[in-house]
């Protein structure tokens, strides 16, 4: 296994707030790395420095060979880096096969993966045809003329997915994936991004609130309370932890044992 | 659908061109204006409709496009006219992307509108103070030139002449932005519009982007203030003022900022609404007004935004005869991307 | 230059900017507590303008019929204010901000084809009234009786609203719905009350400006914008919303303005713009940004 990301001693503050106090992590290839611990943590803040929402103060981030620390957003995406939000954010007013579209075109502009040319009305079949397989994948074929702004939430969530899909990520990103989802919509979601990190052998990471999303997808875990590292490990080195029980996972933990 | 709206194009386009045959010159003069502020206005639309951004300072790139063309004819210097058209645009385009790369980084929503407003301030303040320029009265009597085009020559003195290639240049250039809207590109700035951090992480550089789009826009004022110039014959520092900078804005506005004809539909409008109230001072404006608050307050997508909402009403209605709820929502969705 | 000279230019500059104040202090109540830049808010001011001249004519008889008008002139255009209010500016909550300009801008448009079909197009003047179309001697040193009073009101109008914000039950309700409107609703406070009393001041501020700074100025339809530019900008600069800051920023660009004249006399205008774009490069936020009203 070799490592795709490694985070090392990354610290960020709010002002006087110190927020993420010295985190490291590796994620290694292809596998699923997911990030808990209670509101206020530090997640969505670790998360932000890594996608570049946010840049670190100290500390330096690295993805396959490059140094990503102090990069844009935008060039760490065009290097393969992935992500959702936390509130599934689509193009309203496009069409659901037009989001997808526009993604798949913004990839092939960005990466220079082909010459686009910027005056093509219509995109090109090729274009329709990998939006097509893809929505095919998530189960949206059937709304592909839908405005987006008129989807059920669970909807926007795949579309969303599907958006991120579209720049063929090497690593993908999620920002609390089930959200707000019913216990159902988190079972199919779980499985479908299980059947697409097989598909296209995907590293993934994530933050989550819900455990069992957690233990149906993730390899290691990293545990953060309060912008520190409790304890990072596979889920049963984590579940050994006794601080860990101790601060957090107590609960839910016996609850998933029993 | 499409040979309704293929029809329409053709007869808007004849009417145009046949303009001088049937109208008198006063007519005539207006509607070679109407070119030049439907250039102009969808210029504007590129950056507001398109990208998301209001610039409030626009009539700068038109008039630095202007007094360049101005300029150039009356002193004569012997070059050809569509190289000044062109150096028109690339004198605006220059411009925007040097108040671009200081503003954009930085600055959207009303501290663009304040910076752009007072940058075109500043613009209309020096060329008033300018000798050279005319000061406050501006250039006047410019020469409508002939164009060589080596194989012929025509000379744009006669205002017929001049609409003609009015209506030719204005074409070229509308259907130049309709591209660039239509593809690729225009499908990004959209999405920039809608949401730009979404597309910062499809990969996009997001500013580089937007930089892209003020700079195109600013190129096309320019050129539509040079078309300006030979047609009035007379370049003022008003041009520059504040107060034609919200031109665009108000026929974008009226006609429909996310379609890409609203701004020439809302600039035909409003030459209509200008011409008929002509006789009583005050009546114009406060026709004007109280159509663009009723739009503004009740149909945000304007006046063809309205159009379409009733055509996709009308469409839906024969599909509910029809294929049931599914075909409905398909020939919705079939009717956003014909709009698109 | 003589120090009497900058004295001079400096008083000059404090009644500009005075003048400038009078009319930005409503369009920053209006946006720090309604979240709406009122372009219309010049248009409003000429209105006041108007409505004063139709009392006073050209030569106000006295000092207390020129004050009356600007009072008339403020109620007037307050009732205004309630009407738009209703019929526009309820409508452009949590709107995106461009639309909330052309939608003011109409209403600019309305107000201007209006004024033109009631007075006309014909510019009109109007004199000082008697006690202040003199010009006060201390020393050397020549003061218009008249920019005197403008600095008087400007700091009347400044201390009452100061003192209205922070000192009164009002001002805490506002400050509070400005704060957090959402909040304000759920802790009990009529919101729509407190949105649409801030309408009434703001309007009735600019209908009060327009009577205020009557005398000295050419009457035309266009007599809007003259002074919304500079408005616009105090607003911007002293920290958008910011009552303090727009105080500070009029004096400021009142100076500033006044000062150029004297170095540039050949362009006007254009040291203020210079200073506003580089101020809000350098301190984007404003002088009092951040502290709402």
């Amino acid at each position: 296994m070799t490592t795709l990301l490694n985070v090392d001693n990354v610290y960020k503050s709010y002002g006087s707030l110190p927020v993420l106090k010295g985190i490291s992590l590796t994620v290694e290839e292809k596998e699923t790395f997911a990030i808990i611990g209670p509101n206020g943590a530090g997640k969505t803040t670790l998360f932000r420095v890594m996608t570049g929402e946010v840049l670190s103060e100290r500390g330096r981030i690295t993805y396959a060979d490059h140094d990503v620390t102090g990069m844009s957003a935008h060039d760490r995406v065009q290097l393969g880096m992935g992500r959702t939000f936390q509130v599934a954010r689509v193009f309203p007013e496009f069409s659901v096969e037009e989001n997808i579209i526009v993604a798949i075109e913004a990839r092939l502009r960005s990466r220079s993966e082909s010459s686009l040319p910027w005056y093509r009305t219509r995109p090109r079949s090729s274009v329709r045809e990998e939006a097509g397989a893809l929505l095919q994948d998530l189960d949206l074929w059937s709304k592909k003329a839908t405005e987006a702004k008129f989807l059920s939430h669970g909807d926007k969530k795949r579309l969303e997915l599907g958006i991120a899909l579209a720049g063929k990520p090497q690593i993908l990103m999620l920002d609390e994936p089930t959200a707000g989802m019913s216990p159902s919509d988190r079972i199919a979601t779980t499985e479908l991004i299980i059947r697409l990190r097989a598909a296209n052998a995907m590293t993934v990471v994530m933050t989550e609130h819900d455990m069992d999303v957690i233990f149906g997808l993730a390899n290691r875990i990293l545990v953060m309370n309060q912008g520190e590292m409790i304890a990072i490990g596979t889920i049963d080195e984590v579940r050994a932890n006794p601080i860990v029980r101790e601060v957090y996972l107590g609960k839910e933990m016996y609850g998933a044992d029993g | 659908m499409r040979l309704i709206n293929t029809v329409l194009f053709a007869a808007c386009l004849a009417v145009m061109f046949t303009i001088p045959l049937w109208a008198d010159q006063g007519i005539l003069f207006i509607a070679g204006l109407v070119l030049v502020e439907m250039v102009f206005a969808l210029s504007w639309n590129l950056l507001f409709g398109f990208t998301g951004l209001a610039s409030f300072g626009h009539a700068a790139f038109f008039a630095i496009g202007a007094y360049l063309c101005g300029y150039a004819l009356r002193a004569d210097i012997g070059a050809p006219f569509l190289l000044l058209i062109l150096a028109a645009g690339v004198a605006g385009a220059l411009a925007a992307v040097l108040t671009g790369i200081v503003l954009l980084r930085r600055t959207t929503g009303i501290h663009l509108a304040i910076f752009t407003l007072a940058l075109a301030e500043i613009l209309r303040i020096l060329v008033g103070y300018s000798t050279a320029l005319g000061r406050e009265d501006g250039l006047a009597s410019i020469p409508r030139p002939s164009l060589e085009l080596g194989f012929a020559s025509f000379d744009l003195a006669s205002g017929e002449a001049y609409y003609w290639f009015l209506c030719i240049a204005a074409s070229v250039i509308v259907g130049f932005l309709w591209l660039i809207c239509h593809g690729p590109f225009g499908r990004i700035l959209v999405s920039i519009r809608q949401d730009p951090e979404r597309t910062t992480f499809m990969g996009i550089n997001v500013p580089a982007y937007r930089l892209a789009a003020f700079t195109i826009s600013g190129a096309t004022s320019g050129m539509a203030g040079a078309l300006y110039a030979p047609w009035a014959q007379i370049v003022t520092p008003e041009s520059a003022h504040w107060i034609h900078s919200t031109q665009p804005m108000l026929a974008s506005l009226l006609g429909g900022a996310q379609s890409f004809w609203g701004p020439v539909v809302g600039t035909v409008l409003f030459s209509i609404i200008n011409y008929s109230t002509r006789n009583l001072v005050g009546l114009a404006e406060l026709v004007i007004g109280v159509v663009l608050l009723v739009i503004v307050l009740a149909a945000p997508s304007g006046v063809v935004g309205l159009v379409h909402e009733l055509r996709r009403r009308l469409t839906a209605r024969v599909s509910h005869a029809g294929p049931g709820a599914e075909g409905k929502a398909g020939s919705k969705g079939k009717f956003v991307q014909e709009a698109a | 230059m003589a120090p009497i000279d900058l004295l001079f230019t400096f008083l000059n500059g404090l009644s500009t900017g005075m003048a400038v104040f009078l009319v930005a202090a409503g369009l920053t109540l209006i946006f720090g507590i309604l979240k709406i830049l009122n372009f219309a808010h010049g248009a409003f001011f000429m209105i006041g303008a108007y409505v004063a001249y139709s009392i006073t004519g050209s030569n106000p008889s006295s000092l207390w019929i020129f004050i009356l008008a600007a009072l008339v002139a403020g109620v007037v255009v307050a009732a205004l204010g309630f009407v738009t209010d209703r019929i526009v500016l309820r409508r452009l909550r949590n709107v995106d901000e461009a639309y909330t300009l052309i939608a003011t801008f109409a209403v600019v448009l309305i107000c201007s084809g209006v004024v033109k079909l009631i007075w006309g197009v014909n510019y009109a003047s109007v004199n000082p009234p008697p006690l202040l179309d003199g010009a006060i001697a201390a020393g050397p040193l020549f003061i218009p009786s008249y920019s005197l009073f403008v600095i008087i009101a400007g700091f009347a109008v400044y201390l009452a609203l100061d003192i209205a914000i922070h000192r009164t039950w009002i001002g805490k309700l506002l400050q509070s719905v400005a704060n957090d409107g959402w909040m304000s609703g759920l802790l009990g406070i009529n919101v729509p009350f407190a949105l649409t009393s801030t309408v009434i001041a703001s309007f009735m501020l600019a209908g009060l400006a327009g009577g205020l700074l009557l005398a000295n100025q050419t009457l035309s339809p266009i007599l809007g914008e003259s002074y919304l530019l500079l408005a616009f900008m105090a607003v911007i600069i002293g920290g958008l919303g910011n009552v303090r800051g727009a105080f500070l920023a009029s004096v400021l660009l009142g100076v500033i303005e006044s000062g150029s004249s004297l170095l540039i006399p050949n362009m006007p205008g254009m040291a203020t713009y210079v200073f506003v774009i580089l101020f809000l490069l350098a301190k984007p936020q404003g002088l009092l940004g951040g502290h709402r009203i």
